[in-house]
């Protein structure tokens, strides 16, 4: 796929998640995307964000839930990432980074999958979340690996936002994960404060 | 003046390159019968960023078999706040032969620092149905739990190492399943098995 089409099918996917974000909660403000860039580096005239997130761990119940499922329960997934705004910033809220994002819960897509995303879009939030400074939002493409079905290719995913409350992160550090949508049209998400690990919000200081 | 400023500048810079993250995360290591496996390792940079390390499969006759292993290691360095994240799952275990079972085992490792203090655990760490010598476990391992393996050697459940002096430096390991293999007759070690195993650290 060339980068064009990548883009152009990124920010499609994007404005496809806020309208599906709005339908999921109405309290959301609806803001229009570049309301959630961060004054950041400027290049060519292009903004990009002036952080970067880091973070892995462990997400079960549903926010404002805490804690982990029992030890019979598949009704968990794991992850970890690296997202920040693209070093050269062709085109506002760039980004680069990876994520890899694993559910284990039977009953959702495929039974199971394994994610393996690649961020190409990164900014704040406009979920609400943005009155916490240390929040981020980031989304791109990638290969889902259902547990029953084939391999799913370029599939959008977008993190709503990933925040970083305070430390540790467990109980207070949470993140938000879109999927979709999937070869059944659906989307998938989880949304939930961690359970293990942690999620950390540095601001770019050139040497980082 | 200028010494003292050239003094400062120096320490500062001293401090900033001082500060390290490392994580490590895998599925599987068995050293057993004199042979050495072991599944993909994520390695973290010492400077942060992100690795992974991955199979669909992996098996060792007697010794142990899972299926989708998924290690993962994540960090940043700041002048401000640092921390690694290593997490490490595996699917359809079985260990020694059948003596343990788990239809999911995952290991979570976090370290951190801000500008006052840090920490690390293993908070996230976990078994979906685990099966000791056929027993079926139904509650929460508690870190360091020891189980006999009869005819094989003993296992340490949710093995939780803290690592780091808790003022300058901080780090966690967590082996899920950490089996030593014994004689049947001497009671000497011969082999390990670790299932399940992630390691992150701090230091500044």
């Amino acid at each position: 796929m060339n980068t064009a089409r990548h883009l152009s099918l990124a920010l499609g996917a994007v404005a496809a998640v806020l309208i599906a974000a709005a339908c999921h909660d109405a309290a959301s403000p609806q803001d229009t995307i570049t309301a959630g860039i961060l004054p950041g580096h400027n290049k060519g005239g292009s903004q990009c964000a002036d952080f970067r997130l880091t973070g892995g761990g462990r997400v079960d119940k549903p926010e404002p839930e805490t804690g982990k499922s029992p030890p019979s329960s598949h009704d968990f997934a794991t992850f970890g990432f690296q997202a920040r705004p693209d070093a050269a910033c062709p085109f506002d809220m760039a980004g680069s980074g990876n994520i890899e994002w694993n559910e284990h819960l039977e009953t959702q897509y495929g039974g199971g999958f394994a994610f393996h995303g690649r961020v190409t879009l990164f900014s704040t939030p406009n979920d609400g979340t943005e009155t916490n400074p240390q929040c981020g939002r980031f989304g791109g493409f990638g290969r889902l690996n259902p547990h029953n079905g084939p391999t799913e290719e370029d599939v959008s995913f977008e993190v709503n936002h990933a925040c970083d409350v305070d430390e540790p992160g467990v109980g207070q550090d949470h993140i938000y994960m879109r999927i979709g949508p999937l070869a059944d049209g659906s989307i998938y998400f989880r949304h939930s404060l961690l359970s293990g690990g942690n999620i950390q919000w540095h601001r770019l200081t050139g040497n980082n | 003046m200028t010494t003292k400023i050239l003094l400062a500048l120096t320490l500062l810079a001293g401090a900033v390159q001082a500060q390290t993250v490392t994580g490590k995360a895998f599925g599987t290591y068995v050293n057993a019968a004199g042979v050495t496996s072991q599944s993909p390792v994520a390695t973290l940079p010492s400077s942060g960023g992100m690795a992974t390390g991955q199979a669909d499969a992996f098996g060792v006759a007697g010794a142990v078999d899972a299926s989708r292993l998924n290690a993962v290691t994540t960090g940043a360095v700041d002048n401000k706040k640092s921390g690694a994240e290593s997490t490490s799952e595996l699917e359809q275990v079985s260990v020694a032969g059948g003596a343990i079972t788990a239809d999911v085992v995952t290991a979570v490792a976090t370290a951190y620092f801000g500008q006052f203090t840090g920490g690390s655990d293993g908070e996230g760490s976990g078994f979906v149905n685990l099966v000791v010598n056929g027993e079926a476990i139904t509650t929460e391992v508690a870190p360091n739990t020891r189980v006999d393996l009869p005819g094989v050697g003993y296992a340490i459940l949710n093995e939780q190492i803290q690592t780091g002096n808790g003022v300058t430096s901080w780090g966690m390991t967590v082996n899920m399943i950490h089996v030593v293999l014994q004689d049947a007759l001497t009671g000497l070690t011969t082999g390990e098995i670790i299932i399940g195993s992630a390691s992150s650290s701090v230091a500044r």
